[in-house]
Formats: C-alpha cells, structure tokens, sequence
C-alpha cells in the first residue's frame, strides 16, 4: 500500500491525470452495474414469486428462505463461472460497489434472519427497514457512480420506507411490489439497456 | 480493466499507474477516517447522553423529547465541527474520500428519514426498530472496510451486526439498553479513540517531517 505520509504535494499533471483516471474509473463502475442490471430484475421477480408462492401456493413458510437461496445460487454460479472464464470484476469502482451490495446482503440476510427466528418480522419497522437498506446500497452507489437514475431508485426505495410506517399493515405488501417494480425490476432493465446500446455502438465501431 | 475486455487498449504502465493510484486511494480514504474520527467519539457521547437522558430521568419530557434534542444536537456539533476542522496534513487530493464520504452521509441520510419516520409514526419503541439502526451502522461500517482494506473496521461492524441480531433474540428492554450501551462504548468510542490514536501520530510524524 502507498503511504500517505510519504506522499510528496501533486503536480498539475499528475492531477490531471488522475482526474482522467477517476472518469475512467467512474465509467468502469457505471459499465459494470449496467452489465450486471439483469441481477436487479432477477431479483425483482424472485421477490414477485415469493410473494405469489406466499399467497397462492402451499408451504408459504418456506416461499421467502428457497426463492432467496434460489437467488444467491444463481448469483454464485455465474460467478464462478465469470472467474473461470477469467473475465473477473475489475477497477476500485467496481469493488467499492461489490462491496455496497455485498454489505447490504449481509445486513438484509443478518436482520431478516433474526427477525424472522424471533417472531418480529410482521413489524412495520422491520418491513421498512429492508426498504431503507435497499434504498441506502442504491444511493451509495448512485453517489460512488454520479447517476442520477440511480438516485432516482434510492428515492424509491426510501419513499416506500417512510409509506410503510404510515400506510396501514394491510398496505405494506403493495407498497413493496411497486417499490420493487421501479427499484428493482425497471432499474434493472433500464440498466440492461444501456449495456446494449453499449454493446450494439461496439460491434459498429468495430464493424 | 482486463484484457478481456474487447475495447481496452490499457498498457502495462497504465496498468502500474492505475494499481498506484489505487493504492494511494486507499490510504487517502484511511486517512480520511482516521482524520474525522471525533465524529465517531462525538456521536458515541451523543447517543450515550440520550440514552442516560431517558433512562435515568423519568419525566415525560425525557421520554418524549431526549432522543429528538440529543440527535439535533449531534448534527449541529457535527457540522460545526467539520466547519472549524483544519485541512488534514499530508493528504493530498482527496478525490479518493469520496467514497468514504458517500458511504457516511448516504448513511446518515437513510438514518435520518427513518428515525424520523419511525417517531413520527409511533413505531419507535419496537425492539425491530432499535436492531435496524444497529444493522445500518453496522453495513455503513462493513462498506468502508472493504473500500479502506481495513480490518479493525471490519470487527467494528462485526460488532454492530451481532448487536443487531442479539437485540432481536433477547426481546427485552433491559437487553436493549445493556447492548446498546456497549455498541456505544465499543462501536462508537472505542473505534473512534483508536482511530483517533492513529490520526495523532500520522500528525506527529508530519510535524517531525516539516521540522
């Protein structure tokens, strides 16, 4: 690791430059969670057929624990298959936001867990808790980043926080299929379009 | 970037210079921390005045309005202290801190709004309530120790997390107030003091440098 305390007063140039490398590691960041934006949708219909499996299928006690397994074991399969192709996640952006979101699964995984063993999960604070942690990874990312778009889902996710504590309990299951709608499934597809617009300019610049 | 990527073109010196300023970044994001760590010790106090403030003082004015005050209180002081705070020596460009400063004041933020929610609304006093402040300090810290490469922050919010889930388990108000107590002291000012420690000699070597 570099010392900071050995770090001589920059340069105009190296300034500079560093400022290039920043946008370029900005653009990094944004690239990689537009190529991973089918990991938001995914996500947004595990949380659909939970809630679906909850209602209408036998067993609900076990819809949330399987379709949030299902979840972690898509996300480690492709994993481990993108680190066996050696196409691994890349640039200090990129980490910082790995570790956003995988903070905010532990925290997510941690709370729900306890909660859900010690007979708390019906609590409207708990139930807006999840929409804050959210909220928070995505506006930590929307900052790190510099996209509004992704701003824009962290306000949703917090909007529906603070309408879990003043809605009804009978409400609290709609509100978190339309916060999951905008913040998670249309976020995710709006993700995955840039990344083929992306795609598509390369093969032409290419071509 | 790797060369996978079909649109790089990154040489190997770019590749050195980018790994530097990674490195440097990291470091600038440790001495950030390490800069601003009264805010830790300053709202471990804060939170530690509120709670002796309704435990101890049983008025309904307490319990209505201890939390409310101390909290305002601690922003105030937040920011005035930020106002007057110097420069911090031997960290040159903080583009890096951003980051770190993101994680906090992202952090901040969310916290706000839902306190504010939740006493607003009344839903203050569930023990699920009490656990999610703690799990959202806990994932504010889990953040920064991955971004930093730091492990005594990563214990930190260890630290806050096992509250959290213990809070939820125990289910009393006596269990509340002992762990919150102790996230105060450890999570909060016991953190904040080693960070600080930290801070102290990276400036001492900076006065020793200069002389």
């Amino acid at each position: 690791m570099t010392d900071f305390e050995t770090t001589n007063p920059p340069r105009r140039d190296d300034l500079v430059q560093r400022i290039e490398l920043m946008e370029a590691m900005i653009a990094e960041g944004r690239r990689a969670t537009t190529r991973f934006g089918w990991i938001f949708v995914m996500w947004g219909l595990l949380y659909y057929a939970a809630i679906a499996w909850e209602v209408y299928l036998p067993a609900p006690a076990f819809a949330w624990p399987a379709c949030m397994v299902l979840g972690f074991v898509i996300i480690r399969a492709w994993r481990w298959r993108l680190k066996r192709s050696g196409a691994g996640d890349e640039g200090i952006r990129s980490r910082s936001i790995s570790a956003v979101w995988g903070a905010m699964g532990c925290a997510i995984f941690l709370y729900i867990g306890a909660a859900a063993f010690s007979h708390h999960i019906m609590n409207p604070a708990v139930n807006a808790a999840v929409l804050f942690f959210l909220g928070l990874a995505h506006a930590i990312s929307a900052l790190i980043l510099r996209w509004p778009a992704q701003g824009a889902a962290a306000a949703v996710w917090w909007i529906g926080g603070i309408a879990i504590f003043l809605a009804p309990v009978d409400a609290t299951i709609y509100i978190f299929l339309v916060a999951t709608f905008f913040g998670m499934v249309l976020f995710g597809l709006y993700a995955m379009m840039l990344e083929r617009q992306r795609a598509a300019s390369l093969v032409q610049h290419h071509a | 970037m790797t060369k996978h990527d079909p649109e790089s073109s990154t040489s190997r010196d770019e590749l050195l210079q980018r790994l530097e300023l990674m490195e440097a970044m990291i470091a600038e994001g440790r001495g950030f921390t390490t800069h601003n760590a009264w805010i830790f010790v300053l709202w471990g106090l804060v939170d530690l005045a509120g709670w002796s403030w309704q435990n101890f003082v049983h008025t309904q004015f307490a319990g209505t309005w201890a939390w409310p005050i101390c909290l305002i209180a601690g922003t105030v002081l937040t920011f005035a202290g930020k106002a007057l705070q110097k420069k911090p020596q031997g960290v040159p460009n903080s583009v890096a801190c951003g980051r770190v400063m993101a994680v906090w004041g992202m952090m901040g933020l969310a916290m706000a709004i839902y306190v504010a929610s939740a006493m607003i609304t009344h839903f203050a006093w569930q023990y699920s309530y009490v656990a999610a402040l703690l799990m959202m300090i806990g994932m504010a810290h889990a953040i920064s120790a991955v971004i930093l490469h730091w492990r005594v922050q990563g214990v930190v919010a260890a630290i806050w997390w096992v509250g959290g889930a213990a809070i939820l388990f125990l289910n009393s108000r006596r269990a509340t107030n002992d762990i919150m107590l102790l996230e105060m002291c450890f999570g909060m000012i016991a953190f904040g003091l080693y960070a600080m420690t930290i801070e102290h000699r990276r400036g001492r070597h900076w006065a020793n440098k200069s002389a």
